[in-house]
């Protein structure tokens, strides 16, 4: 590691992290300030913070409800790509199938998508074709976790691929030819190894689900509805409740904070995209 | 006082222990006998009216009937995507959508409404001895079809007026210097000619005093289709252009050269007179939509401006959203010559009379329940208190009911104007068409706000391009 | 070394997930692209049309223009990201107090959603009354409005999107220059090289794998941005910032064109899956290849 003055790498940083706050902070100034000081001058400094919009959406039962939507479908779906990105990789990393590198770059594709046309789709397959009886996959929260997939799982397969990839192959051949079963090497041997990508993946994977908002807002109706969803219920032609917007992302924030804070530590020694092992 | 969004979950909660008590209970309890674990599914836009259905009437309707009621409310644009997706595919989500005044020609173009004349002529143990299609204002025409048949029932209404600060008109210092400048009487203007006096006049003032101050608000996004409306429905209209210029007699032309009347002499003076209004209108007006404008003048940013009906409520009123509560006056748009002569003949309009209905889908699975609670919101009985929460009118009594009166006061007058002049306004031309011709003609209309195109040659432009999508729609032969 | 079997297994939920919610929707909405459909027009019944709509297209200026627009964007956008990454990323290389605090503020960023990115810096932009437009005024007399000026709105999408996603590049780098075997370096400061020679000729190539591959995804993204330019400036003024997703939104929500609009996609797919595999042949593949 090269050494440097300290001080500089702290103003640096100071300088750094004020415009990345900034407009985090300004996020927060929106939430309690009341509506209607919000054309007026603004003041750069906060005062007289106002809390009526934290009360009004922390008493509102919908919001609650999108709140556990949104943290069960981000969460699933989450876990979901991690786990079934993991397999596929390894399958990539290990075997000799036929046009594996083609599956592979055609996996990513699926995220490339422009995402507007192709609710029209979606929607009538949820509705009418995975469908038993009356029951069928609109609004429900599978629902949304199995559509979130066609973004997150080809994510999780490229971030992930590198990882396994690292993972020597040696040590999964060792483990064979003391005579363990494949199911043992993958789950005992080399998944562990990978913690750290896997950490990764996992936390950014649920990002892009919490963050989501067209899909949610096409697909769910009643049951399902996700936070961002409920966001845009305040864009309306009698006006934009910017205050409540606010506080709806504040809250937002939080869980996607916590679960961040929580894997900070494994999240740069996982993101090894194709980096070049020592 | 403060009405509208005065809908925080606690107030409501009174509202809904305070259960309607009206005569006709036992209508509904035996109507709604057969439909005993019925959930109806409505989808509607979040605003304060659509919200009372939620959080007010749904609740009492359970009640009284059994029968749940769930209302999805979403952004604008979401609303109509998921209306048309569940009608088009057949879903049968939704047993009420709410249809904006502008899109129910498309709808009824599809068959995609229940015709609820006929279904309670047919069905007369569901109709509601406290319902009556009589009782709706003239609003309700535009939700009828050739015979009459009513296909939504209103449920909000409102003009678009032009506002005036009534501190700012009255202000003694204020009328001198008005006077000494122009040698006219402060008073609100009933000519273009006027009103662009009385704007210049107030950006000056606020300029010379040091003051966050404009003389006109404008609508004039130069990327969303807010600024496409303002034209077209309240600017086009006072200079007698009518219908976006496009003549549906004459198979729907736009140009002048074909009959229309889109890029006519009166629409291109309707368009330099806004765009010159734009100009002394406040800074954020080229990005501003119906929101800020809203907001705007609730800030108190500007003396004048036309304001949807639904604002004015809110701006009026409401301390905790606007700074110039009391001190808002209403009045007429101002208006080329004529123009008010050929509206009281019906042969035009000075304004856009907007506002929407709650309609059965054709695909809705409960069709003889949804027409139940459709009826339990249309009756007289309801009305007062949903005005007072969040200012609509549908029904012809509502504006004798003494709150809806003492509201009147508090909005300087809106719903007397409302109620006398309401005819004088109208809706969305009656075109299946509405949002495919104006998003064809936006980019244009765009071009034309920031510059890149004149006046001229860009409504020749956005004739053209009107053209050429109904042709390609199929509507122009 | 186990039987292919297996690996086909291991894969199967990742293909038949996809196949079912990707690919089933894709071929739909290819079908769709070869007719003319519009629920609300004269017919509103889809209408086999052949080609039509691809011929319409290639003479489509609004279209055009929309594909000029975002390829600037993506290029100003995912260029200024990758070198403010690599920046930080060199400094975060140094030691200083207060590092792991530091990194998780500028990780912050992006934990949020579109949408709100877009609101925030709606308010913070309002001409005259958002704070920036406000203190350029007040401190520099500089009169910002992106409601008029096509280049100030583009500049602030561009600085927007920056603030947003220059995080996740910073990692992806931090990630690469961590695992960067320090014997190179050493030996090229013996050697008596500079300091942009070891850059140009040490690190760069070494870093380079982890640079596409963050380029790839941050590349992916931007074409299909579109939650936050809807909410920031709704694609104008004009059509300044009407990119892609934008522009096949305004096509297929509010102007219902299906058929149309399915073609737009088609296509915009296709370029970039085009621009991607180019890029995936020839700075990834070979090295995955080594390696494997």
């Amino acid at each position: 590691m090269k050494k440097q003055n300290p001080i500089i790498g702290i103003i640096f940083w100071t300088l750094v992290s004020f415009l990345t706050l900034f407009p985090i902070y300004w996020l927060f100034v929106i939430s309690v300030k009341p509506a209607v000081q919000l054309f007026s001058t603004p003041d750069l400094i906060l005062s007289d913070p106002y809390w009526g919009n934290y009360a009004k959406v922390w008493g509102d039962r919908l919001l609650r409800s999108y709140m556990v939507n949104s943290l069960i479908i981000s969460s699933g779906n989450a876990i979901l790509c991690t786990i079934l990105g993991f397999f596929a990789c390894y399958a990539l990393s290990r075997f000799n199938m036929s046009g594996k590198e083609s599956i592979f770059f055609w996996t990513i594709t699926n995220r490339m998508a422009p995402p507007a046309v192709f609710l029209l789709p979606l929607f009538l397959l949820l509705t009418q074709v995975y469908a038993v009886g009356e029951w069928n996959l609109l609004d429900t929260r599978i629902g949304m976790i199995l559509v979130y997939c066609t973004f997150n799982l080809p994510f999780a397969i490229w971030t992930l691929r590198p990882t396994v990839d690292g993972i020597p192959k040696e040590l999964d051949e060792a483990a064979y030819v003391d005579g363990a079963s494949a199911w043992k090497v993958i789950t005992e041997i080399v998944f562990p190894l990978c913690r750290p990508g896997l950490a990764v993946t996992l936390i950014l994977t649920w990002v892009f689900a919490w963050n989501e908002y067209l899909l949610a807002a096409t697909l769910t109706n009643f049951n399902a509805r996700t936070l961002t969803t409920g966001l845009s219920e305040y864009v309306t032609t009698t006006g934009t409740e910017w205050g409540i917007m606010a506080t709806i992302s504040v809250f937002t924030l939080i869980p996607a904070l916590i679960v961040f804070g929580l894997v900070q530590k494994h999240i740069v020694a996982g993101l090894t995209f194709g980096a070049v092992k020592g | 006082m403060n009405f509208a969004l005065k809908l925080g979950t606690s107030a409501l909660a009174i509202s809904v222990v305070a259960t309607s008590a009206y005569a006709d209970d036992a209508f509904w309890r035996k109507a709604a006998e057969p439909y005993q674990g019925v959930t109806l599914r409505g989808v509607t836009e979040s605003s304060p009216p659509s919200l009372y259905i939620r959080e007010v009437l749904a609740p009492q309707f359970e009640e009284l009937t059994g029968i749940r009621v769930d209302v999805e409310t979403t952004s604008w644009d979401q609303m109509f995507d998921k209306a048309i997706k569940d009608m088009e595919a057949g879903t049968g989500i939704y047993d009420m959508v709410y249809i904006e005044q502008d899109i129910i020609y498309s709808y009824l173009a599809r068959d995609f409404l229940v015709d609820t004349t006929q279904l309670l002529a047919d069905n007369p143990a569901l109709k509601a001895p406290t319902y009556d299609e009589a009782n709706f204002t003239t609003f309700a025409d535009y939700f009828e079809d050739a015979e009459g048949h009513l296909y939504g029932i209103p449920m909000e209404a409102f003009i678009k007026v032009y506002l005036y600060r009534t501190d700012l008109f009255g202000d003694a210092e204020i009328q001198a210097a008005f006077k000494a400048e122009t040698g006219r009487d402060l008073v609100p203007a009933t000519t273009h000619e006027e009103y662009a006096e009385i704007a210049r006049f107030f950006t000056k003032w606020g300029e010379d005093h040091d003051l966050d101050l404009w003389g006109t608000t404008a609508q004039a996004h130069t990327g969303h289709v807010a600024s496409w409306y303002e034209y077209y429905e309240s600017i086009a209209p006072t200079f007698g252009v009518y219908n976006w210029g496009i003549d549906a007699a004459n198979n729907y032309a736009a140009s002048v050269a074909n009959g229309g009347t889109m890029n006519s002499d009166e629409a291109k003076e309707a368009m330099t007179w806004w765009l010159s209004m734009r100009d002394i209108a406040p800074p954020e007006s080229p990005a501003s939509t119906w929101t800020e404008v809203g907001t705007t003048f609730g800030a108190g940013r500007a003396a004048q401006g036309l304001v949807y009906g639904e604002n004015a409520g809110w701006i009026a009123a409401d301390k905790e959203k606007s700074l110039v509560v009391g001190n808002v006056g209403v009045a007429l748009p101002p208006l080329a010559e004529g123009v008010m002569e050929a509206a009281e003949a019906g042969e035009g309009y000075i304004g856009y009379y907007d506002g929407g209905a709650f309609g059965l889908p054709s695909t809705s699975k409960q069709k003889e329940a949804a027409m139940l609670f459709l009826q339990y919101i249309g009756q007289n009985e309801v009305q007062p208190d949903w005005a007072v929460a969040a200012p609509r009118v549908t029904n012809k009594n509502t504006y004798d009911d003494p709150k809806v009166q003492a509201m009147n006061e508090e909005l300087g007058g809106y719903y007397d104007m409302l109620k006398d002049k309401g005819y004088l306004f109208a809706g969305a031309p009656a075109y299946p068409f509405h949002a495919q011709v104006r998003e064809a003609t936006a980019p244009t209309f765009y071009k034309i706000l920031i510059g890149d195109l004149g006046v001229s040659e860009g409504l020749d432009e956005m004739a053209a391009k009107a053209e050429a999508e109904l042709t390609n729609l199929g509507y122009r032969k | 070394m186990q039987s292919n079997k297996l690996g086909w297994i291991l894969l199967a939920p990742t293909l038949v997930i996809l196949f079912f919610f990707g690919v089933l929707p894709f071929i739909y909405v290819v079908y769709v692209s070869f007719h003319s459909w519009n629920p609300f027009a004269a017919n509103p019944d889809m209408v086999f049309n052949w080609a039509d709509n691809f011929r319409r297209i290639v003479f489509d200026e609004e279209f055009l223009n929309s594909v000029g627009v975002t390829v600037m964007f993506v290029f100003f956008a995912v260029l200024s990201e990758l070198i403010v990454g690599y920046f930080l990323a060199q400094a975060f290389m140094k030691e200083f107090p207060g590092k792991a605090i530091f990194r998780t503020i500028h990780t912050l960023p992006l934990i949020m959603a579109p949408i709100i990115v877009g609101s925030v810096w709606k308010l913070m932009t309002t001409p005259s009354i958002g704070i920036i437009p406000h203190y350029l005024d007040e401190w520099f007399g500089i009169s910002m409005n992106i409601g008029t000026s096509a280049p100030t709105a583009f500049a602030t999408i561009v600085l927007m999107d920056v603030w947003h996603w220059t995080p996740l590049v910073t990692l992806t780098l931090i990630a690469a220059l961590v695992s960067l075997p320090p014997d190179p370096f050493e030996q090229a400061q013996i050697d008596g090289a500079n300091k942009r020679q070891i850059f140009w000729h040490i690190t760069l190539p070494m870093i380079a794998p982890a640079v596409v591959a963050t380029v790839f995804i941050r590349l992916m993204d931007a074409l299909r941005t579109v939650d936050e330019v809807w909410m920031l400036t709704g694609g104008g003024p004009g059509s300044a910032t009407r990119f892609v997703g934008v522009h096949i939104f305004k096509e297929v929500f509010p102007k219902t064109n299906y058929g149309y609009g399915s073609t737009i996609s088609v296509i915009v797919l296709y370029l970039t899956i085009v621009a991607c595999w180019l890029l995936y042949v020839t700075m990834l593949a070979p090295r995955t290849k080594k390696k494997g």
